[in-house]
């Protein structure tokens, strides 16, 4: 009878292949005992489906939002701090770093010699290719202003945003 | 205006720091938060308590809900996870609860009927109190697959288990709630003769 049962409820919630419903249907049609059980199914469902929810009290929304608001609150201030400006300080830095470490490497002589015996008087500062230096120059200043570009974006979309709310 | 954006408008509106559309989400699913917080729970204060703090937790975790399931799922799951680990805390003797012979606490339930008053009880009131019969695993499924409009799938995705699991689930559930509802109008005859 289980298996009947089982049966009959995936049929009333939908999940049965087709050629199975098909069957069902023809049981339910042909067996007297299986038609009371499925009546007997449908009601319950109608009734479970009929539960009403329970009503939590009436200042529940205002308590969730004032904790919400309160811990708003307490935030730091540098906690408080977008977190898209820190990372595109940290972008400029990053990259103003790696731009003069891939400048002062690409102007470094690499030639072999043989190290002499005293080192400090023969150490001479590399000296820096001007044609080098203003590709790499041109570069850095490129993608600061494509970085500041999309940083300037960013703050227009979400003040937009904001005055979208305002206006709703 | 606002009761008719979708909740993932809503969401976006929350995420750009707009605390109302918060509120209308919070209005918009807080019965049956509240609802399934009370299966778990059985006492109104602390479905309450649980209710709240699931609404506070997904506040928090906002930003990091993709929308590539409903809302509502992922919310459920939180409620799902929160209440369950409020049962561990309060250690509720979950197994005690679908004992027959046990008598569950309802409190701060039925101001709307005398309880004393047989009479006035209505199948619907019996049917709620075989619900609250229930394991919390059981009374969940049927409150999410009846009121909460989720799929067997959803079900399965807010409480981290198999689709199948689900379904042998709701269907031992429905068995379970049909047996005590039939035993609970049986006694509840014996008592008006």
């Amino acid at each position: 009878m289980n298996n009947t049962e089982e049966r009959l409820w995936s049929y009333i919630d939908g999940n049965c292949p087709p050629e199975e419903q098909k069957a069902i249907s023809e049981l339910i049609r042909t067996d007297a005992s299986v038609s009371a059980l499925y009546q007997q199914l449908l009601s319950l469902n109608k009734e479970f489906a009929a539960v009403d929810l329970d009503e939590p009290s009436m200042a529940f929304t205002y308590n969730v939002m004032e904790v919400i608001r309160t811990e708003n609150a307490q935030v730091p201030l540098k906690a408080a701090v977008n977190k898209r400006i820190i990372r595109g300080i940290g972008i400029f830095f990053s990259v103003t770093i790696v731009a003069l470490l891939v400048l002062v490497i690409a102007s470094v002589k690499w030639t072999g010699v043989a190290l002499p015996a005293n080192l400090t008087a023969h150490i001479k500062m590399p000296e820096i290719n001007h044609n080098q230096a203003r590709v790499f120059v041109q570069a850095f200043v490129f993608f600061d202003v494509m970085l500041g570009l999309y940083l300037f974006d960013a703050w227009l979309r979400r003040k937009k945003a904001r005055s979208s709310e305002k206006m709703m | 205006m606002q009761s008719k954006l979708s909740d993932a408008a809503l969401i976006e509106q929350t995420l750009t720091g707009n605390q109302a559309a918060y509120a209308e989400l919070v209005k918009r699913h807080q019965r049956f938060v509240f609802t399934l917080a009370l299966r778990f729970a059985k006492v109104r204060e602390d479905a309450e308590e649980i209710a709240q703090d699931c609404f506070i937790k997904a506040y928090r975790s906002l930003g990091s809900f993709q929308g590539q399931s409903k809302f509502s799922t992922w919310l459920y799951s939180i409620v799902y996870t929160t209440a369950m680990t409020f049962l561990r805390k309060k250690r509720i003797e979950t197994e005690s609860i679908d004992d027959e012979n046990n008598f569950i606490r309802v409190e701060n339930q039925s101001s709307a009927y005398d309880v004393n008053n047989a009479e006035n009880r209505s199948r619907s009131f019996y049917l709620e109190q075989a619900i609250r019969q229930l394991l919390p695993d059981d009374a969940a499924i049927i409150t999410m697959f009846y009121k909460g409009e989720q799929s067997l799938e959803e079900i399965a995705q807010a409480m981290g288990m198999e689709a199948n699991t689900v379904k042998v689930k709701l269907f031992r559930a429905r068995q379970r709630l049909k047996e005590k509802l039939e035993r609970n109008l049986k006694h509840e005859v014996k008592e008006l003769i």
